[in-house]
């Protein structure tokens, strides 16, 4: 017990004995909170600019162009005379698409000659060739509509309305009815960032005592063992970082009123849980490659891919064979699943127990390399 | 399972035509289907009402509501623009159903829908996730690495000479902060040329991502983004201390820099604050001209001002990088 306390001291000295550790504890993850939170605090990035090209000049299309203009989605920042003008004006990124209106529309709309209504969304960049694709889309729709309506309520039918909208679809999008953005991203993106900050300490941490040659003495002060060499160094950290992490938590569920429809206890578990079983995958990469620089850039590496193979906004069951199976060794994959489905989705519990149980054999699993690792740390060799 | 109306199975037959939408079966109630939903073997449930059959018979229009998992926004916008194609295409034919039924002036006034529309989709035909967000990421990638190599470099520097074993050090040799600053980045170029046709020409033919930009618009342009990343990175070096340290301070910074050039949020909805930090950083204006060069087809002339901005950001941190290496020379000296 002695041991464990003497190690734990000294766990806590190295973490106060230089600023790195300050920065990646604390200042990154506090910092990327902030970061990301006030970029997307609108949640949805309304008012895309986009142009109109209305080269009918009519009442009707003048119409149209009052009718987008007031949706919150688009602004029309510019009115151009043709089409090639808004493709050139695209590919300057000043516009994210446009809509165009034909000559004579009008005239030949109202003459039964169907012309055609046309707009072009650059998918180039996502989110707002998405949303301006939705914003044209229904303007298109209630235009056609509204001819027909009124052509038919010319002939003399009074039901126009239902004869021409028979069916609508009614969404409810489940836990984020606003279809808010930074829901969305916030919530899997600081995961992510935590469990790579987690993972970049604990090889650093360690690491450095190798490079350092200060690894001997490091197990002398745990009497030997190297699990309570390792309790030492790492338990304080462990601490340190559940706490940052549960602090964000609170920050995106209690202050901006994130979706939370499940159980806190398992969002602040769960929390731990990334933490141990971040740490539990870097001492893994550790005990395989007990250096400083080539453990370091395994992890780096694994913690940013993660932010696309976790499958946080491609889903796991379209990715490659090998790429998918990837994404189960991570644990901010269990994570984020646990997110979706206890706080995002607020489901029975007994769903996500196979997640928590995959997090849980993580944390054991460096068990099975600590001798191996015992052995580096005794005859220390850094190659420069 | 009672057997549906006919416009019901039509409905649901439409659904499952479509791409984006295959539908895994019919639930009794919603707590069946709410069980299925649990279990990760449905993603949305449509909810059809029970007379929906006998409201459209009779003329009147039915709403049907759709639920829909949230937990990826690619998801629901496949199953948004799904069931706006099958609601158009529903209601026209039932609109003409039901106009045909009623006869008379009426058939022959509205034949069809008046207008027709067209949704044109530029830059990236497949919509892919992966074909819209890798372009991007690609040029990311060249900044975050050389950067990171450059500031590794120095760190190394430092723990050699803290060794007491310098090895090649330019500023052993009395090389001047200017000659030092530009010969370092030539060769920094001299790798990064090569890395850059490979990444930006080779990756997206392999990978068939959208490609229709011209070499000789993309590699100027890219040129200049590695030229300011060059000073960029020379001027950050100050902060490596050691060989390692600096992977710790950069690494997580790439996840910062993909957010800041717009890519996934708009640069147009950041509040003024970020807008400048963003600024600030080649991979920004080399993002954002790189992915209208390579998927819109847009020629170097098109991206002017990101094409100017790189260079203004070249020549401010030329300056800066020439700065730090007046300090850091100057400070060996003392130190000898």
């Amino acid at each position: 017990m002695n041991t464990l306390i003497k190690s734990l001291r000294r766990g806590v000295s190295t973490l106060a004995s230089r600023r790195i550790y300050i920065f990646m504890m604390f200042v990154v993850p506090l910092g990327c909170t902030f970061f990301f939170l006030s970029l997307m605090n609108e949640g949805l990035p309304l008012k895309i600019p986009v142009a109109m090209v209305d080269t009918d000049h009519s009442s009707l299309s003048r119409k149209i162009g009052r009718s987008l203009d007031a949706g919150e989605l688009i602004d029309i920042t510019m009115e151009l005379e043709s089409y090639h003008d808004a493709v050139a004006k695209v590919r300057s990124g000043e516009i994210f698409g446009f809509f165009y209106i034909p000559d004579d529309f009008q005239e030949e709309a109202l003459s039964g000659r169907t012309p055609t209504l046309s707009f072009y969304s650059n998918m180039t960049v996502f989110v707002p060739g998405t949303l301006s694709y939705k914003g044209f889309k229904t303007i298109a729709v209630t235009t056609s509509g509204g001819i027909v309506k009124t052509t038919l309520s010319s002939v003399g039918v009074s039901d126009a309305e239902s004869m021409i909208m028979p069916l609508g679809f009614d969404y409810h999008p489940i836990g984020n009815p606003w279809t808010n953005y930074s829901i969305y991203l916030s919530q899997s993106f600081l995961a992510a960032v935590m469990a790579l900050l987690v993972m970049m300490t604990t090889v650093f941490s360690v690491c450095q005592e190798i490079k350092q040659a200060t690894s001997p003495e490091w197990l002398r002060t745990a009497g030997g063992s190297m699990a309570v060499a390792l309790a030492g160094k790492l338990l304080p950290q462990t601490v340190i970082f559940s706490a940052v992490g549960v602090a964000i938590q609170s920050v995106m569920f209690s202050y901006l009123h994130f979706p939370l429809n499940g159980s806190t206890a398992a969002m602040v578990f769960s929390m731990v849980l990334l933490v141990l079983s971040s740490q539990a995958f870097a001492l893994v990469v550790i005990e395989w490659l007990p250096n400083l620089r080539i453990a370091l850039s395994v992890v780096s590496l694994v913690g940013i891919l993660s932010f696309s193979v976790a499958g946080f906004s491609f889903p796991v069951d379209k990715m490659y064979g090998g790429v998918a199976v990837f994404s189960y060794l991570l644990p901010v994959r269990y994570y984020f699943l646990i997110y979706i489905d206890q706080a995002l989705n607020g489901i029975p519990l007994y769903y996500s127990r196979l997640y928590f149980v995959a997090m849980l054999v993580m944390v054991l699993l460096p068990l099975a390399g600590m001798r191996r690792l015992r052995r580096h740390c005794l005859t220390p060799v850094y190659v420069p | 399972m009672t057997a549906p109306a006919q416009p019901k199975a039509e409905l649901v037959r439409a659904i499952d035509a479509t791409q984006n939408l295959h539908v895994i079966g019919y639930a009794s109630d919603m707590a069946e289907a709410r069980r299925a939903w649990h279990e990760k073997k449905c993603y949305a449930v449509l909810e059809i009402p029970a007379d929906y059959a006998r409201r459209i018979g009779r003329g009147e229009s039915v709403s049907v509501p759709f639920y829909q998992d949230m937990s990826l926004l690619l998801r629901y916008r496949q199953a948004l623009f799904a069931l706006t194609d099958v609601q158009m295409h529903e209601a026209s034919s039932i609109t003409a159903s039901r106009l045909a039924a009623r006869g008379g002036i009426i058939s022959t006034v509205v034949s069809g829908l008046p207008v027709d529309t067209y949704a044109g989709i530029m830059g990236d035909p497949t919509q892919g996730f992966a074909s819209f967000v890798m372009p991007g990421v690609l040029v990311l990638i060249l900044q975050q690495s050389l950067i990171l190599g450059i500031c590794m470099l120095a760190g190394t520097a430092r723990d050699r000479r803290r060794r007491g074993m310098p090895g090649y050090d330019m500023l052993y040799d009395g090389a001047g902060p200017v000659a030092t600053v530009l010969g370092k980045s030539l060769s920094y170029l001299m790798i990064y040329i090569p890395i850059s046709y490979y990444a930006l020409s080779v990756i997206p033919h392999m990978f068939s991502l959208p490609h229709v930009g011209e070499f000789v618009d993309y590699m100027p342009f890219v040129f200049v983004m590695l030229l300011a990343t060059c000073f960029l990175g020379q001027t950050l070096q100050v902060f490596a201390r050691e060989r390692e340290s600096s992977m710790l301070v950069i690494v997580f910074t790439s996840v910062v820099f993909l957010f800041l050039s717009g890519l996934t949020w708009p640069r147009y909805a950041f509040n003024r604050f970020w807008l400048m930090v963003s600024d600030l950083i080649p991979a920004t204006w080399g993002v954002e001209g790189f992915i209208r060069i390579n998927s819109n087809g847009a020629a170097i002339s098109d991206v002017a001002r990101y094409y100017y901005a790189l260079w203004a950001l070249a020549g401010l941190y030329f300056v800066t990088a020439v700065v730090i290496n007046i300090a850091l020379s100057s400070r060996r000296r003392m130190k000898a």
